[in-house]
């Protein structure tokens, strides 16, 4: 059974349509990436499928239950999370408080747990555990307690990336992670990524306007444009389809 | 300069410092842990205090029953208007809680048959005719008082008691709020003063979270106005003006927003220049009549408010890089 089951929906805000009559599942434990061109809709995609925005047509389905007309929060609730474009960290909070922010099940995040405090304090060691460890898996162990905000860009996207983590999803949706960073960054990312994949059985849904970058990790590209879905299948595949030659990769193909 | 030297001014500082503190806890942690910019603070403070005077006077209730009731409402004050206006963001927030502030003092100013109206609490019907709501506690502070006379003379005021009595529930209110604020709650609210989109992603009910933040600043606020009440022994709109709320908000910059602890030593500050433009005669400040004065009071807390966001955003006791990091 697919994790993920998007069915044919749509939303406009006054006279834009970004996403038009878009349907497709996900399989769990796989990596599909969402590609197309500025404008295409995959950020209001992600945003509809994560509940920031409401869809006016359609039906989302995660592991079986309707999630479309959940809060956001909901949505993470159980289990589907998503990073935002240019890794949204919290800088005012340390790094470490960041990765401990995203542990579910937190009593202390209960008002009236304040009146228990060993239940409390026993949980908040434990979240530090947990993000201790995944700070040392991507080398931020140095920064643990210093404010988030002096990272460079690409700690952030790290940070970013380890804190969807903590929250022990089934799914990650990745707005763009590879925006704005270098090639060397980039393979970084990609083998953490990679290594997050072999380790958690975690789906991945993944948004980047460069197909070349996410062709080796991907098992399967959908290509969008203008709000629809023009192309689904094998990366491979993606290069050979007309319609996604036209539309997008278009004239850089034709210039190779 | 005589009133420098008398311990009376002195007295009178500190108790108002005290119940200031109180009332700017409220903000701190509505603000400094939730980034929830409350400008109609007062409103609690006003419902609490005329709570108490109504229930005390006209229905003759005890004065004990009368403040937990009257808190209660502040907390209720806050969840209605956190209801109806906490999902308008920050700047809209801001402008929907003085509203709310204003609309309580104009009902207090308009409602004479029940607040009294425009000639204060001593106008609320009283069924014995005469009498104010500060019996009860008048006689806990008329006992501290008989305590300290053999050792203070005439120093030994109901100011005093006042000072005695506030101050440690201020620390103890100081004690807890520090604890609270330790917790993964307040860790969440302090993403949320930043961003909204990452904490709901990672499940949390960002509006819960604020909603809490803002009920439990309104205790505070209540609380102060409980305490204020008894301090003047008799209340008018006029006392809940928007200026209060902003007083609030001078000793929280002042202490810098996100430290808790600096709130103490703030209100002291604050309650030296608010009590020092109020009694204080001495060149150049005598040139000026009575009238004249309470505006160079607000005059000097702006410039000093001015100062602050200029050169310690932070506050007195601040990190300056929580306030600064982009």
């Amino acid at each position: 059974m697919a994790i993920l089951e998007v069915r044919d929906i749509s939303v406009s805000f006054g006279g834009i349509k970004p996403v038009r009559g878009v349907s497709f599942s996900v399989e769990p434990g796989s990596f599909t990436s969402i590609i197309g061109p500025n404008g295409a809709g995959k950020t209001s995609l992600f945003n509809l499928i994560s509940g920031v925005n409401k869809i006016d047509t359609g039906e989302i389905l995660f592991r079986g239950e309707e999630v479309h007309g959940l809060h956001a929060h909901q949505i993470a609730e159980r289990g589907l999370v998503r990073t935002f474009q240019g890794a949204k960290i919290i800088k005012r909070l340390t790094v470490a408080e960041n990765l401990m922010m995203a542990v579910q099940g937190n009593p202390g995040d209960s008002l009236w747990r304040f009146f228990t405090p060993r239940s409390r304090s026993k949980f908040e060691k434990y979240a530090r555990y947990l993000a201790m460890e995944r700070l040392d898996r991507v080398g931020l162990t140095k920064y643990a307690d210093e404010f988030a905000g002096i990272l460079s860009g690409g700690q952030r996207k790290l940070l970013d990336l380890s804190r969807a983590l903590m929250t022990n999803p089934s799914m990650i949706l990745l707005d763009e992670p590879f925006a704005g960073v270098n090639p060397t960054l980039v393979e970084k990312l990609l083998e953490v990524l990679a290594s997050m994949r072999k380790q958690y059985e975690i789906t991945f849904l993944l948004i980047e306007h460069d197909l070349e970058t996410v062709m080796n990790i991907s098992e399967r590209v959908i290509v969008m444009a203008e709000g629809k879905i023009i192309a689904d299948g094998l990366p491979n595949s993606i290069y050979e389809n007309e319609q996604v030659i036209d539309a997008y990769l278009g004239s850089r193909k034709r210039g190779a | 300069m005589e009133a420098f030297i008398q311990p009376g001014f002195w007295i009178f500082v500190l108790a108002m410092a005290g119940i200031y503190g109180v009332f700017s806890l409220g903000l701190q942690i509505q603000y400094g842990v939730a980034g929830v910019m409350n400008f109609g603070h007062v409103g609690m403070m006003a419902i609490t205090g005329y709570a108490i005077a109504i229930l005390v006077i006209r229905f003759q209730w005890s004065f004990w029953w009368a403040a937990f009731v009257g808190v209660a409402l502040a907390a209720l004050g806050g969840a209605l208007l956190g209801l109806s206006t906490l999902r308008l963001s920050g700047d809209y927030f801001a402008i929907a809680s003085i509203a709310f502030a204003e609309i309580t003092r104009y009902w207090i100013l308009n409602s004479d048959g029940i607040t009294g109206g425009t000639q204060g609490t001593l106008a609320i019907p009283n069924p014995r005719g005469f009498g104010g709501y500060t019996d009860q506690p008048d006689v806990i502070l008329y006992w501290i008082m008989d305590r300290l006379t053999p050792y203070l003379g005439d120093n030994a005021s109901r100011d005093l008691a006042i000072l005695l009595v506030v101050w440690p529930f201020f620390f103890l209110f100081l004690w807890i709020s520090a604890r609270l604020q330790k917790t993964s709650w307040a860790r969440v609210l302090r993403a949320t003063r930043e961003d909204d989109d990452v904490p709901r992603s990672l499940g949390k009910n960002v509006f819960r979270f604020r909603l809490q933040a803002l009920v439990i600043g309104s205790v505070f606020g209540g609380i102060a106005g409980a305490f204020w009440a008894v301090q003047f022994m008799l209340l008018a709109p006029e006392d809940f003006l928007r200026i209060v709320t902003f007083y609030g908000w001078m000793i929280l910059i002042l202490a810098g927003a996100t430290r808790v602890k600096g709130l103490a030593i703030a209100a002291i500050f604050f309650g030296f220049l608010y009590g020092a433009t109020r009694f204080v005669e001495f060149w150049p400040i005598s040139l000026l009549s009575a009238p004249e004065r309470s505006y160079l009071r607000i005059f000097l807390i702006g410039v000093v408010l001015i100062a602050l966001m200029v050169k310690r955003p932070q506050g007195l006791f601040g990190k300056r890089q929580e306030m600064v990091l982009e």
